[in-house]
């Protein structure tokens, strides 16, 4: 009788998985022992523990200010790109339109053109037609990069639901609005959702538009770091980017729940 | 038609918004990269990136850097692929969470880990310090060290899932086979899994390689002006010297480097999936 896999090797797998774990989760347990440091600077393991960089960041304007924005961006960005991604789902879902392939590479763009050719581009076009940029310049930038999360998650799906569905429902009388609002959408509800989660995820945590369309008035979070940290660190950045972190786990673990984080990752 | 109108009402506001905010704006900074002041067409400033040694040295540690973080991301992702897909739905959730947490947590918060980790008195240097490498001074920031460290982190997984999708199709009643006709586990990884994994290693690679030449913030942060990279290039002529043409120019370079490498991504894709 052969040995499935040999012991040896089951053990080197074990020593290996927990190496890539300290390697991709490594940096990001530093940041978080590093935010609970009793000391004056950046330093792990952390001299002592207390909770006062917390405290330095949430009696800060700079940050709260900067967190307020973000999260009112991030709201909006999950409003826009909800409203905006679902409703091309379903139309691309159903194929009916001419030129579905050309309209569908056209909405998924934006995942494979490198952010930074498009956030020149859209400085550039802002500065030219509108001017100085603004929140609103902001809000296109990250939707526009939200977008495409929200259609693939829908559209994993609705390729999966029943399709007689809408048209048992046309049979039995509902108009095409009607039968969207009642079928087609809560069918792609948990999709809907995980892309809605997907797209606040983005546009708080996005910091290469935010860089380029930047003003005074629209710090977001990510670019008070950013400035932060081409200047001088201090333990206060890592208390923000421990709540930033423990944002991202919630919705993880959030999306998770409503559609399955293997369907989104495949 | 009457549905048809009902699908391109609904599909309106999407197509004005990538119109206005995505494809007029990209095809704008790609026309901009090929105009002169007054407004003619030139390739003054694609020659002047072509022509000069410090921008080809740029695009040279850009190709480089991309290559060393692609191979390392190839050397560790299979094998983690090969685990995820043969262990427990569980195990794979699990890990699916932990390699795609980096990548969900914004560029500045994973790069300021690293920076703790690398610079002076962090992390690795301390440690080296203790058995006695190097001195208490030394610092792995603004190293390509420092740049590959920090790219990796963020783009193996999707080196991985896209190894992890083409070797969950594999029938492992193949692997069987080949053990009961005589191969150690090793062989029968090396003659029947690597060879069937090949496209979603070629998907994944192509993918990490585009990726990894268009990031900017990491490798700025890690590598320091004196390591630009050619987004970073980018950045800095956008930015602090102005010179949109310019940045432009560089831009249509960035693109069409992608490009080259993104439409056999695509075909590999789709083959793969249809």
């Amino acid at each position: 009788m052969v040995e499935a896999v040999p012991s040896p090797i089951r053990a080197a797998a074990g020593l290996y998985l927990a190496a890539i774990l300290l390697f991709v989760l490594g940096p990001l347990i530093v940041v978080c022992g590093v935010s609970f440091t009793a000391g004056d600077y950046v330093t792990f393991p952390p001299q002592g523990l207390s909770l006062r960089w917390y405290e330095a960041i949430l009696s800060s304007s700079s940050y709260t200010g900067a967190a307020l924005i973000s999260l009112k961006l991030a709201v909006a960005v999950m409003v826009g790109a909800t409203i905006i991604g679902a409703s091309a789902a379903i139309v691309l879902h159903r194929g009916r339109l001419p030129a579905t392939s050309a309209i569908s590479a056209l909405f998924l763009a934006p995942l494979v053109l490198p952010t930074i050719i498009f956030a020149l581009g859209l400085l550039t076009f802002w500065s030219a037609t509108i001017g100085q940029t603004s929140l609103w310049a902001l809000w296109v930038g990250h939707t526009v990069v939200a977008v495409p999360y929200v259609i693939r998650t829908t559209l994993a799906v609705l390729s999966t639901s029943d399709k007689y569905l809408e048209e048992a429902a046309r049979t039995m009388g509902a108009g095409p609005w009607r039968a969207i609002r009642h079928v087609v959408v809560p069918q792609a509800m948990p999709g809907i959702a995980a892309g809605a989660f997907f797209a606040f995820n983005i546009s708080f945590d996005e910091a290469i538009l935010s860089l380029f369309l930047r003003s005074p008035e629209i710090t977001t979070l990510p670019i008070q770091i950013y400035t932060q940290l081409e200047f001088s660190p201090d333990p206060s950045i890592a208390a923000v980017s421990t709540l930033m972190i423990a944002l991202t786990i919630l919705l993880i673990f959030v999306i998770d729940r409503v559609l399955g984080i293997q369907t989104v990752a495949g | 038609m009457n549905s048809l109108r009902n699908d391109l009402i609904i599909s309106v506001p999407g197509l004005l918004l990538l119109g206005f905010g995505f494809l007029i704006p990209v095809t704008g900074i790609l026309v901009l990269g090929l105009r002169d002041a007054e407004g003619g067409w030139t390739a003054v400033h694609l020659l002047r990136f072509l022509t000069d040694p410090f921008y080809l040295g740029i695009a040279w540690r850009t190709v480089k850097l991309s290559l060393v973080i692609t191979a390392i991301c190839i050397v560790t992702g299979v094998p983690l692929a090969y685990i995820m897909a043969r262990g427990s739905p569980r195990l794979r959730l699990w890990l699916i969470i932990c390699i795609t947490l980096p990548l969900m947590t914004s560029v500045v918060v994973r790069t300021f880990g690293w920076m703790v980790i690398l610079g002076r008195g962090g992390v690795i240097p301390d440690l080296m310090n203790k058995i006695g490498l190097v001195n208490r001074n030394y610092t792995l920031m603004h190293t390509e060290t420092a740049i590959v460290a920090g790219m990796v982190q963020v783009l193996f997984p999707f080196m991985v899932l896209s190894i992890l999708g083409v070797v969950l199709r594999i029938d492992q009643r193949l692997e069987e086979a080949a053990r009961v006709m005589g191969c150690s586990f090793l062989e029968a990884l090396r003659l029947v899994i690597l060879p069937l994994a090949i496209p979603g290693i070629i998907a994944g690679s192509l993918l990490v390689f585009t990726l990894s030449a268009s990031y900017f913030i990491t490798p700025s942060l890690l590598g320091g002006a004196r390591l630009p990279v050619l987004a970073g290039s980018i950045y800095e002529s956008a930015t602090r010297t102005m010179e949109w043409h310019f940045a432009a120019a560089q831009s249509i370079i960035l693109l069409l480097g992608v490009l080259v490498l993104l439409i056999p991504y695509a075909r590999l894709s789709r083959r793969s999936h249809g």
